[in-house]
Parts: C-alpha cells; sequence; structure tokens
C-alpha cells in the first residue's frame, strides 16, 4: 500500500509491529510523494498491479468507485462475516467525516484515515501588540479591523497558500466561495460562480491579498506555515496536520505563541477547508488479500488505538477517541478542529471523477486572478465555461451521470 | 616582441580569472546545498542566509533512517551495470559507424538518436505493463533494461564522433601488419578514443543515477534508487529542507567520485593524442 | 580473416587513389563489406529494438484509441473505442496545448544559444594550456551541477531564489548596501540610478518566483547552471579531435584567437555542436522534472512548459491517449527539427 510522509501515516508505522504480532500478516508500504500518488495507484489499478489497500484522497473517491476499483464496506461484510470486528462500530465515526471520505453515492467504501480541518493559526504576540487579545471571529473583521493594524514594517497580517494547483483550488479558491453563501456548482451543475455572492467572496480574497506578503500567488503549504513559525505573519488559515509543526521548536520560533482557532466565519457561517484521506480494500485483490486488507483498515482506524495513535501524532475520525478530556487539554488544536468538523460542508470539492480536469482549470485561472492577469469576473466566466464544457462531455446535463458530487 | 609577452601575460590572468568563475559557477549552488544539509533546520529559513554556522549531522541522521544508504547501492549497481553494458554495446556500434560504409548507415545512425527523443511520460505505462508481465516489478535489472535506450545512443553519438577523428593512416598500418578489423578496434580505437569514451561513460552513469521517473514507477520500497528516496520527502505538505538537502549530497557523491576516477582517463587520452 | 584484412586494404587503396575523399561506395566490390560491420552493430541494434520498441508502438496505439485510465473496467468488457486520428486533431483546437508548445519554443531559443555560447567559452578555457592543476579542478567541478538529481535541482532553486530567506537576495542586497556606501563617491549618476532601481525594485526582496516573468528566467537559469557544462565537456572533446599540428601552424599565423576559432576549431566541433542541438532540444521538449519540483507550472502559466502540460493530461486527467497522441506530435517535431539540424551544422570530418 502506499502511504504518504505525514505524520499520520509516520504514526501507523510506529503502531504496525502491534498489528503484524498479532495477526502474522506482513504489511509491506511504500512512501511516495503526494504529487505522485494518484497516478502509481492508477497505473497500479489499471493495470492489475500489487496494491491491496487503496489510500483515497476526498476528491478520488467519485473516481475510485466508478472505476470500480474499491470495494463498497457491504461487500466486505457480506463476503468476510467473520473477520469484521464487533467492536467496530462504524457509527462512532464523525457522521460529517464518513460521510464526506468515505461515501460516494451512499455507500460506504472505506473509514476516514488522515483527515484535517482548515484551522486559523495566530501569532498571539503579533495580536497583543496591535491591541487584539483574541483572534478574529468573522472574515469582515479580520480584512477591516485586524489586517491594516498588523501589517507594516515589512510584516504581514494574513498569508494564503495558493501556488498553482490542488493547493489554489482547494485552499485558496474554494476558501472564499463557501462562507459568502457561493459555490463552484449550483443544484443543476451549472457553474454558480457568476452568482453575486460568489463573486462577492472572490472579490474579497483580491482585497486580501495587500495584507499579504509579496509573491503570496507562488506559496505553498509549507510556504505559509514558515511564514507564521518565522514570525513574519500573523494569521495563516491552514490544515490541522500543521499543528505539530508549529510547535516543534526546530521549525518554528512562536512555539510558546502560537494560538488556534476554528476558521473565520463568512456571512454565511462558518464553512472552514475539508481535507483528508480514507482508506480502502482494492477490487484487485484476490480474496485473501482483500480479508488481509480489511483487517488491517479496520485495526488502523479502531477504536483500541484511537488514543494510540493521536498520541503518536496522527488523528483519528471517532467520536469515542476525543472523549478524553486530557487528550483535549494536550492537543489545543483539536478542540477548533471538532467543532470545525460539525459545520463543514462534504461538498467542499466536488468529488467526482472529474474534479482532476476541473480543478486544473480552477488552479490555472484562480492564480491568474490574483495576479490580476484577469479580473474576477472575467476568470470566473472562464472557469464557469470551461468547468461547462467539461461535464456537459462527461453527461451530467442530459442524465447520463447521476448529479452526484 | 614585447607586445606580444605583454598580450600573453595578459591572457594569462584573464584565463586564470574565467577559470576561477567557472569554478565558482559550479560550485556555489552545490556549496550551498552542503551547507543547507548541515545547519539546523531552523536557520536554513531565516531571514539572513547565514555563511558561518554551527554544522549539525543531524539532518544526515535523519536521512539514513530512511533507508537513503540502501537505496545508494541499489541505484549504484544500476548506474554501473547499465554504464557497462552501453559501452560494451555502443563503443562497436560507434566504431562500425565510424568506418565502415554500407546501405542505410546515416538512417541507422539516426534511429539510434530517436531512441532518446520519447517522453518518457507516455512511456511509462507500457513498460509498466511489459515489466508486470515478466514479474519484473521491483528489480533493478528492468531498470537496467530501460535505461539502454536512452544511455547507448549517447555511447554511439560521442564515440562514434572521437573515432572518426583517429586518422585513418593508422588503420591502415595496423592491417598491413595483418590485424583484422576487431583486433584494430580493440588496440587501436579504443586507446585512442579514450577522451569521448571517458565522456559518455561519465554521461551514462549519470543520466542512469538520476533518472526519476521509471524508477518511482517500476520500483517497490526495498530497492528504490537514491533519487526515488530523495524525492518522498516531499510529502506535499511539508518541505524538509534540510534532509532533502542532505540526501541530493548524498546522491550527487558517487557520482562526482565516479567522475574523478574516470576523469583521470579523459586526461590521459588527452596527452596520448598529443603524442601519439 | 585474412579475408577481410584484404579487403580493407582494397578499399583503402581505392581512397588513396582518389583526392584524399572518401571513394563512393561503388568502387568497392558490395560483398566485401567487412563481416565485422554486423558483429559490431547487431547487438546495440538488437538490445535496442527488443527492450524499446514494444512501448513505442503501443503508445502509438494508445495514441488512437480512447484510454482513460479509470475507466479501465469498462474497456475491459467492451473493449477500448478506436479513434482514428481524433486525439491528434483535437490538438489542434486545444489552445493549452498551443500556448505551453510556444512558451516551449522560447525557452528554447532563449536558452539553448546560451548554453552553447557559455559552453564553447568554458571549453575554450579549459582547452587552452596553462593553469593545470586549475583546469583539473574545474573539469571535474563541470560535472557537479550534471550529477545533482533533477528534482534536487528545482528544490535547490526554490531554495536560493526564495523571496524571504534565498541567498540570491541576500547577495541582491547586499550589492545594494555596496552601492549605499560608495554611494556619496559618484554624486550625480548615482542618484539617478539609485532612484531608478528603487522604483523598479521598492523592497530589497525581488520576487523570483512569484512574479511570471521572473519565474521563467529562474527556471532559466537553473536550466543553464545544469546544462551548460554538459555542452562544455562535449565540446570540449570535441575540441581534442583537432589535429595538434593544424593548430599551432594556425597560431602561429594570427595572434587573434577568434581568427582560430573559426577557420580552424570550429569545423572539428560541427559535430559536437549538432549533438548539443539535437539533445537539448529533445531534452527541453522532454523537461519536467525541475519545473515541477519549482514552480508547477508557474504563477499562472508562466512557466508551464510542454512536458508539463502533457504529464497533467496523462497523469492528473489520466487520459493517456491524448497525452500519447502529444508525445508523438512532439517526437515527430524532434525528429524534424534534427534533420535540420544535420542538414545545416553536420559536417563528417
Amino acid at each position: 500500500m502506499i502511504f504518504l510522509d505525514r505524520p499520520g501515516y509516520n504514526a501507523i508505522i510506529k503502531l504496525l509491529p502491534d498489528f503484524e504480532k498479532r495477526t502474522g500478516i506482513k504489511i509491506k508500504y511504500q512512501i511516495v510523494p503526494y504529487e505522485n500518488t494518484r497516478e502509481k495507484e492508477e497505473l497500479d489499478f489499471s493495470s492489475n498491479g500489487e496494491l491491496t489497500v487503496a489510500l483515497v484522497d476526498l476528491v478520488w473517491i467519485g473516481e475510485f468507485a466508478e472505476a470500480g476499483w474499491i470495494v463498497p464496506f457491504e461487500e466486505i461484510k457480506k463476503k468476510y462475516p467473520d473477520i469484521i470486528d464487533p467492536n467496530f462500530d462504524i457509527n462512532d465515526f464523525i457522521p460529517l467525516i464518513l460521510n464526506a471520505f468515505g461515501t460516494w453515492q451512499g455507500k460506504v467504501y472505506g473509514p476516514p484515515f488522515d483527515n484535517y480541518s482548515g484551522l486559523l493559526y495566530y501569532n498571539k504576540d503579533m495580536l497583543k501588540e496591535a491591541g487584539f487579545d483574541k483572534p478574529p471571529e468573522t472574515w469582515d473583521e479580520l480584512i477591516n479591523t485586524y489586517a491594516p493594524k498588523l501589517t507594516k514594517n515589512s510584516k504581514y497580517a494574513f498569508a494564503l497558500q495558493s501556488r498553482r494547483g490542488e493547493t489554489q483550488s482547494c485552499d485558496s479558491f474554494m476558501r472564499f466561495l463557501w462562507p459568502w453563501g457561493g459555490s463552484l456548482l449550483d443544484a443543476k451543475f451549472h457553474s454558480n460562480l457568476g452568482n453575486p455572492k460568489s463573486q462577492e467572496g472572490l472579490n474579497f480574497r483580491q482585497s486580501l491579498e495587500k495584507y499579504m506578503p509579496p509573491g503570496i500567488v507562488d506559496y505553498d503549504h509549507s510556504d505559509a506555515v514558515n511564514a507564521l513559525a518565522q514570525g513574519n505573519v500573523a494569521m495563516i488559515t491552514e490544515w490541522s496536520a500543521f499543528y505539530s509543526t508549529l510547535v516543534d521548536p526546530k521549525s518554528s520560533k512562536i512555539v510558546d505563541k502560537l494560538g488556534v482557532a476554528p476558521e473565520p466565519k463568512g456571512p454565511d457561517g462558518r464553512k472552514p477547508a475539508l481535507g483528508g484521506f480514507s482508506l480502502a480494500v482494492a477490487s484487485q485483490a484476490n480474496d485473501k488479500q482483500k480479508a488481509a486488507a480489511w483487517l488491517f483498515i479496520q485495526w488502523a482506524t479502531g477504536k483500541e488505538i484511537g488514543k494510540q495513535y493521536v498520541e503518536a501524532g496522527g488523528i483519528s475520525g471517532r467520536q469515542s477517541t476525543y472523549k478524553d478530556p486530557a487528550l483535549l487539554a494536550k492537543y489545543p488544536f483539536i478542540q477548533p478542529m471538532l467543532d470545525s468538523w460539525q459545520q463543514g460542508v462534504p461538498e467542499y470539492r466536488p468529488r467526482f471523477s472529474e474534479w482532476s480536469k476541473l480543478t486544473d482549470i480552477i488552479a490555472e485561472w484562480g492564480t491568474k486572478m490574483m495576479l490580476n492577469q484577469v479580473s474576477v469576473k472575467q476568470g470566473s466566466d472562464e472557469i464557469g465555461t470551461r468547468t461547462e464544457a467539461v461535464l456537459k462531455d462527461a453527461g451530467y446535463y442530459d442524465g447520463k451521470k447521476p448529479l452526484a458530487q | 616582441m614585447a607586445a606580444i609577452r605583454i598580450s600573453k601575460k595578459r591572457f594569462g590572468i584573464a584565463h586564470f580569472v574565467g577559470l576561477l568563475l567557472i569554478l565558482f559557477f559550479c560550485v556555489f549552488p552545490f556549496y550551498w546545498m552542503v551547507s543547507s544539509s548541515l545547519k539546523d533546520p531552523q536557520l536554513i529559513l531565516s531571514q539572513k542566509p547565514t555563511l558561518t554556522f554551527q554544522p549539525t549531522l543531524e539532518n544526515y541522521q535523519d536521512a539514513f533512517q530512511r533507508n537513503v544508504g540502501g537505496s545508494l547501492g541499489i541505484s549504484l549497481f544500476v548506474a554501473l551495470t547499465t554504464t557497462a553494458l552501453s559501452l560494451l554495446l555502443g563503443t562497436p556500434a560507434a566504431y562500425a559507424l565510424a568506418r565502415f560504409d554500407f546501405r542505410g548507415k546515416k538512417d541507422i545512425w539516426f534511429w539510434f538518436i530517436t531512441n532518446r527523443m520519447v517522453s518518457p511520460i507516455v512511456l511509462a505505462l507500457p513498460f509498466f505493463l511489459l515489466a508486470s508481465n515478466f514479474h519484473l516489478i521491483g528489480n533493478p535489472i528492468v531498470l537496467v533494461f530501460i535505461y539502454l535506450t536512452f544511455n547507448v545512443p549517447i555511447v554511439v553519438w560521442i564515440c562514434s564522433d572521437q573515432f572518426r577523428g583517429i586518422p585513418k593512416e593508422l588503420d591502415e598500418a595496423a592491417t598491413l601488419e595483418g590485424y583484422n578489423s576487431f583486433s584494430i578496434f580493440w588496440r587501436v580505437a579504443l586507446p585512442l578514443g579514450a577522451p569521448g569514451i571517458a565522456v559518455s561513460a561519465i554521461f551514462c552513469f549519470i543520466f542512469s543515477w538520476n533518472e526519476l521517473l521509471y524508477a518511482l514507477i517500476l520500483m517497490r520500497r526495498e530497492t528504490q534508487t537514491a533519487p526515488v528516496v530523495a524525492t518522498s520527502f516531499m510529502s506535499g505538505y511539508q518541505v524538509p529542507w534540510g534532509q532533502i538537502m542532505a540526501t541530493g549530497t548524498l546522491v550527487a557523491l558517487p557520482v562526482i567520485i565516479f567522475s574523478l576516477i574516470v576523469s583521470r582517463q579523459m586526461v590521459r587520452g588527452l596527452t596520448m593524442g598529443a603524442i601519439k | 580473416m585474412r579475408k577481410s584484412g584484404r579487403a580493407l586494404r582494397t578499399r583503402s587503396e581505392a581512397r588513396l587513389s582518389g583526392k584524399g575523399k572518401l571513394m563512393p561506395i561503388r568502387a568497392v566490390p558490395r560483398k566485401t563489406y567487412s563481416n565485422g560491420v554486423i558483429f559490431f552493430l547487431a547487438p546495440a541494434v538488437i538490445v535496442l529494438l527488443a527492450v524499446g520498441i514494444f512501448p513505442l508502438l503501443f503508445a502509438v496505439w494508445n495514441s488512437m484509441h480512447e484510454f482513460i485510465l479509470s475507466r479501465a473496467r469498462i474497456y475491459a468488457l467492451h473493449g477500448q473505442p478506436f479513434l482514428w486520428f481524433q486525439n491528434y486533431l483535437g490538438l489542434v483546437n486545444d489552445a493549452g496545448f498551443r500556448e505551453s508548445l510556444f512558451r516551449t519554443f522560447v525557452f528554447l531559443l532563449i536558452n539553448l544559444p546560451i548554453q552553447l555560447v557559455l559552453g564553447l567559452l568554458i571549453a575554450l578555457l579549459l582547452h587552452k594550456v596553462g593553469h593545470e592543476w586549475l583546469k583539473n579542478i574545474c573539469r571535474v567541478s563541470l560535472v557537479i551541477p550534471l550529477a545533482t538529481t533533477l528534482a534536487v535541482v528545482g528544490l535547490m532553486g526554490r531554495l536560493m531564489f526564495n523571496s524571504s530567506f534565498g541567498v540570491v537576495n541576500y547577495a541582491v542586497a547586499t550589492v545594494i548596501s555596496l552601492f549605499h556606501s560608495i554611494g556619496p563617491l559618484l554624486q550625480g549618476h548615482f542618484q539617478v540610478l539609485h532612484g531608478f532601481w528603487r522604483h523598479v525594485v521598492p523592497s530589497n526582496m525581488i520576487d523570483w518566483l512569484g512574479n511570471p516573468n521572473l519565474a521563467f528566467a529562474t527556471v532559466s537559469i537553473m536550466d543553464c547552471w545544469q546544462w551548460t557544462p554538459f555542452c562544455a565537456l562535449v565540446l570540449l572533446s570535441s575540441l581534442t579531435l583537432v589535429p595538434p599540428e593544424i593548430e599551432e601552424a594556425a597560431k602561429l599565423e594570427t595572434d587573434r584567437w577568434w581568427q582560430v576559432l573559426w577557420r580552424v576549431q570550429l569545423p572539428f566541433m560541427l559535430p559536437g555542436i549538432t549533438a548539443i542541438l539535437i539533445l537539448r532540444t529533445a531534452d527541453i521538449l522532454k523537461m519536467f522534472d525541475v519545473v515541477y519540483t519549482m514552480t508547477q507550472g508557474g504563477p499562472g502559466n508562466a512557466t508551464d512548459l510542454i512536458s508539463v502540460y502533457v504529464q497533467r493530461v496523462g497523469f492528473r486527467q489520466v487520459d493517456q491517449g491524448v497525452a500519447s497522441a502529444q508525445a508523438i506530435v512532439l517526437l515527430i517535431i524532434t525528429i524534424i527539427l534534427s534533420r535540420i539540424y544535420i542538414r545545416y551544422f553536420y559536417r563528417e570530418i
């Protein structure tokens, strides 16, 4: 199976020997850069390769499910009733997480694994200096009250990771649609970017640019996190997984000044960014492998190791894990993250198989908008036209494909 | 007389300065990589890049924890084997193209070159299918053979030019003494073509060593090559600069050592050319 | 064995009887190809055919069918739709493909001459007699840029050109502060220059990677850094082919090194130059790793070179059919360009 070089996976790797001892199943994994993960999995699945467990990013689930590469949970239950752990309790998973990450068109394929929420990280000291003793509650506050006071002397109020790629489409673009009541698609899957609410959000992003460092369009996650960690920027909205980087004295100068809060609210409420993965059994595995795969998945996301997993650096998707107050106190990011998960939007990014084409369109034009190479209206129109062309080709408009995202 | 001497002297200085500039140009980014690998990770990201610092080996320790050592071994095996094979296959072919005349010579020569022109992006899937049919996924031998497709053309190319530059009188002298074409190849062409052979060996080694796409797709964790390990750090959310620079340095070192060893051949060949 | 010896002698006699040029083949009885030719060539040809032909044919086959990886199961049941040349025709309408191709050619036209000329200068400096030990160090250090893994080169570029903590901006800032300290000595001129500079770079931090044009320049710089040594090494080994007597003679005739270069050395270097032209063209059309790790296609579209585009189609939109068609088109372009190079630059020596 494929793992990424991230804390969640390193945590599982640490706990692996325990699993192998108990079941005698040997787990072979490889660590691959995130950028290459999808292509490696796709190559493998489409040519009867050797992967038995699929690591499914939130946005790949539509594609993988439709291609028939992953096995639904119901089938596993039917085929191998005796390996299902009675304690597995699929309802223990936070509903939004299970729905967004592991479910497609009503069928559950696999439990969530390594999930994140967008959070507001801020530098307490910088805020205090400017006269604030708590983080902004809404985006309006952020831009009108907080930002002007925090942007001076080569320090900036905010950094938004916007590099062309998934970073642009997910972190930069989508983040400024949902909280304003806008969205990429409307109910009939036509472009909703022309809607005044979407436009408001996107224009907001443009006006936020003056409070962000120059060259922001090239910032990727590590650049934004680093800007905060080095004390150059006061606030960022980034994935919860970065908490460990920000409190590690080796990579951060603001360890004791770090504050964590849920993302600011927009006029339409708090709709934080949603990201992460799920684990599913690969269809191409033989029966014995499928059973072994399920045992692993069950164990990795199980109740028993939930707490250990978090201690080792991972993120569990289960409600039971978080009932422990000591755990909550030790990791201040958990509470904001749980709050965010209560209110998130599963369709934050459409998860159908056409997303790969759409994300490129959005990434290209989103960055052009931010560079002022096109106006917000022009850019949105372009994205709209192209998106509709893609969806038309795929058959969403004439009923060939169900409107599922 | 004096004018010539002065200008020669000025040229000598200019020559010296020019060489220094070349040295700086080549080495500085590398130096930066090495020094970053020795810096505390915090320091790398600080506002003012520092030229003096306390060196630390922790980045290397981290790197070795990730099985970088093993991958260096695999890369070494693959690169050496494919270089040796390329030379073995390529030098005779280069000699044939340089010395003999036959129908279709130009076309064969051009065909060799076109082997290197196709983008690996679209050959990745076919190679993957081919390799999995032969159950060779994860076996470094597969890389050795795939790399031949772009190494042999380089060898053929550079060496055929080199062989062509060897005066034919030497060939004739040898023939008169009764040597057959293979012996001529062995005793005359190869030694005199040493600079070209050395250069092409260096290139073969470098290109095989650094190749990333095929290695990423066709190898498994136990048999990953060094560049694959070096880039596996890029989780998409973090860029551990220190470790990457450390791995980058480790990956570049064997190539430099190899070139050092081989370039002595190159120098010998150059002086032999003068003596002849 | 003796037979082939005789054949050679006949050939060389035939040649000596000519005017020093190689006689056309009909002067030699056809049946006396040296047997050796087959043995010399065959191994290389056979191996390359065995390894290389199948994937290439498969790619061509792909380009004429629909092949979207996620539909693999459908294909297993119903077969892959045969598309004739639809994938190719689609490229004509694909504005992204056209723009990307254009951008790549601009990249080629800017960087290839730079690398050739710099490589030539370096090769000349290394060929010239003198400072032997420094020359040897230089020769070895030329390998260093080539030795670095492409992906790491991209990352190095990100590190060095980073606008906040990159060493390049630090150097620029140092130079500027040097200006400041000697400024008063220059008075008038300096004020103008300084004012102009301040206008262009307001904060001492040049945004190498965020500004589209500068990003393109940065990728070019890294590419030149890596491949100029390649050009230098190839040209250096070509220089060694120049017979020393001719070189000496020419140097005695004229003091001007560029005349020696033009008349005597260059003709011997033409095969090397052609090789560089062809190889670099093919490589730039295939160039992917460096751009990917440095800018992912750049702010907006600035560094979206053609292979980055093809990879996106082939592995992000997993449309291997269209990607194969694009790659075949690139192959054809490369072959055409190579033929042109050979026609105009190549001379048998």
